[in-house]
């Protein structure tokens, strides 16, 4: 135990240079961060006092990135604002159900033709459903897509799609966590759980007034002592009601994006939720056992195909349907379908509760093709439209756009 | 001269602008500071030609080129005489202004902004209209207004520019 902050610390250095080499390359660093977990860990030499298996210090990594899984649900619930997704529009609302709707039903069908359990059939299906926002963002502004015609409707596209991973992993929890095999009690605790969520919904409308009160802490110390407080509370209790605990965060985050201190909060919670995240996606990596990937690679291989098409599937009709061009809807699909931290949230909830271990492995090798051909295939989407537009000969239509410009 | 403005959200800000030519234009104001301007291809207006990104300070400088402030262009010197402290603008009033579709005596201009509004050009009118304080403002009307130059600004920013 004396060399517990040195493991910490190696694990932190390993996280550090991962994370610069991730930068350097223009990436996202969930991929990275992974695979660094995967290679070191129980299997790996120790040289002298750097011990690489972090056998010692399993618990303690393992706890920090449970933090981190807290900070960032607490983070979408701080950023999720029903308000903005009503003002957002029709075809956001027309748009995210496609897409959920599809990638849904395909994660669906293939947990089943794949011979899955019920319950990891559901997570499967859930975590191929849910988008990276943090890729997806940070590409878009990478390679300066910003300003496109697309842009809105991915991103509007991304938030509903956080709003339907908010209501997937309450339900799941729900059932999960529920220990009942009978359908009446996985109905009372599915029950339960969605209570909890009006519970904390009903909150964040009556109690804001009373909580901008409450909250209207002018030292920025007492301000976030106060809000950790009440975070890892709250967490911790969800649990205690068989809510899993990063459901807590996200309820509460909910509620505090409807108070005046949202912002504050934001602010003051960003490095945090960069820190522990960072250090949950290695500590994810940490938990798989490299030699069980192969196991999983054809399975990850399948889903993150069926993956590309329905996203690919999906992105067009949304963008057709919002009146978008073929160009503009092929970057739709290419652009979200980036998979990353909400996916590992998602298999970690079900591998939390005790489901088939080869969902860990299956979710690592998923994301880490998908964070990284997501991003290249967003990059390369002028050759990818191009050869499609061969074809299916969608160019018919630009070119008569391209007459009719000049005779303005 | 045509803006759409829409939310980025986790990003920032976007204004779509079409220009009279048919340019297009969109500037996205970053949540961290930073402003981007891209130009579009007037004749397919999804390919970015190029862009600019600038840091806060960049594009308020840049704000103040564009605006003016620096160096007046000599097609416009005519429109900007100075008689002392006293000059002569020209503000086309945009949508949403707290100015609009009230009349010039309501607002009392000369009164609570010490600025005289000596002509108004209606938006679909060629001519030029000498206003009585029975004009009404309407969005997209030219006001020419004299005054100091700090007045006319607050002239401006109270009531001629639109809030959102």
């Amino acid at each position: 135990m004396n060399h517990l902050v040195l493991e910490v610390g190696t694990a932190l250095v390993l996280v550090a240079v991962g994370s610069i080499i991730a930068n350097k390359l223009k990436f996202s660093i969930i991929p990275f961060l992974i695979v660094l977990g995967m290679i070191v860990g129980p299997h790996a030499p120790s040289f002298g006092i750097i011990d690489l298996t972090f056998i010692e210090s399993d618990e303690i990594i393992h706890f920090l990135g449970r933090i981190g899984v807290l900070f960032l649900l607490f983070y979408l619930g701080l950023e999720f604002s029903v308000g903005k997704l009503m003002k957002s529009g029709k075809n956001i609302v027309v748009g995210g159900s496609i897409y959920v709707a599809i990638n849904f039903v395909l994660g669906l069908a293939y947990g089943f033709l794949t011979g899955m359990e019920w319950m990891e059939i559901l997570i499967i299906a859930g975590l191929v459903s849910v988008s990276s926002s943090a890729i997806v963002a940070k590409v878009l502004v990478d390679l300066k897509r910003t300003a496109n015609p697309e842009t809105e409707l991915i991103l509007g596209i991304i938030l509903f799609d956080d709003i339907f991973l908010a209501l997937f992993l309450t339900t799941m929890s729900g059932i999960l966590l529920a220990g009942s095999t009978s359908v009446l009690g996985i109905i009372t605790s599915v029950l339960i759980s969605v209570g909890y969520m009006l519970l904390f919904f009903i909150i964040a409308r009556k109690g804001a007034p009373l909580l901008n009160k409450w909250l209207n802490i002018k030292s920025d110390e007492i301000f976030i002592i106060v809000i950790f407080a009440i975070l890892f509370f709250v967490a911790g209790f969800s649990e205690t009601l068989h809510v899993a605990e990063a459901i807590g965060a996200l309820l509460l985050g909910l509620v505090f994006s409807e108070t005046e201190h949202r912002d504050r909060i934001e602010h003051l919670v960003v490095p945090f939720r960069d820190f522990f995240g960072a250090v949950f996606f290695f500590s994810f990596g940490l938990s798989i056992d490299p030699s069980t990937l192969v196991d999983a690679i054809w399975l990850a291989l399948g889903a993150a195909a069926i993956t590309i098409i329905g996203n690919f599937v999906a992105g067009l009709i949304s963008g057709r349907r919002a009146g978008l061009s073929h160009k503009a809807s092929t970057n739709i699909g290419l652009t979200i379908m980036a998979r990353g931290e909400f996916s590992i949230i998602v298999a970690n909830l079900g591998i939390t509760a005790g489901l088939n271990s080869i969902l860990t492995p299956f979710t690592a090798l998923y994301v880490l093709i998908l964070a990284i051909a997501g991003p290249l295939l967003t990059k390369e989407s002028k050759p990818i439209y191009k050869f499609l537009n061969k074809i299916f000969k969608w160019s018919m239509e630009r070119e008569k756009k391209k007459i009719e410009v000049p005779g303005n | 001269m045509n803006i759409r403005e829409s939310e980025l959200p986790g990003i920032g800000y976007k204004f779509e602008i079409i220009t009279k030519n048919q340019d297009k234009l969109v500037i996205v104001i970053h949540d961290d500071g930073r402003r981007e301007i891209y130009h579009f291809d007037a004749a397919d207006y999804e390919e970015v030609v190029s862009n600019v990104t600038l840091n806060d300070e960049e594009a308020r400088q840049i704000a103040g080129i564009l605006g003016g402030m620096s160096y007046k262009p000599k097609a416009l010197e005519t429109v900007d005489f100075a008689f002392d402290d006293i000059i002569i603008e020209w503000y086309q009033v945009e949508p949403n202004a707290p100015a609009v579709n009230q009349t010039i005596g309501e607002l009392d201009i000369r009164n609570n902004y010490s600025v005289t509004v000596i002509a108004i050009k209606k938006k679909n009118e060629k001519k030029t209209n000498y206003p009585g304080p029975d004009t009404v403002i309407e969005t997209g009307d030219t006001l020419v207004v004299s005054g100091e130059r700090h007045q006319i600004k607050n002239l401006i920013n109270r009531l001629l520019c639109g809030k959102g």
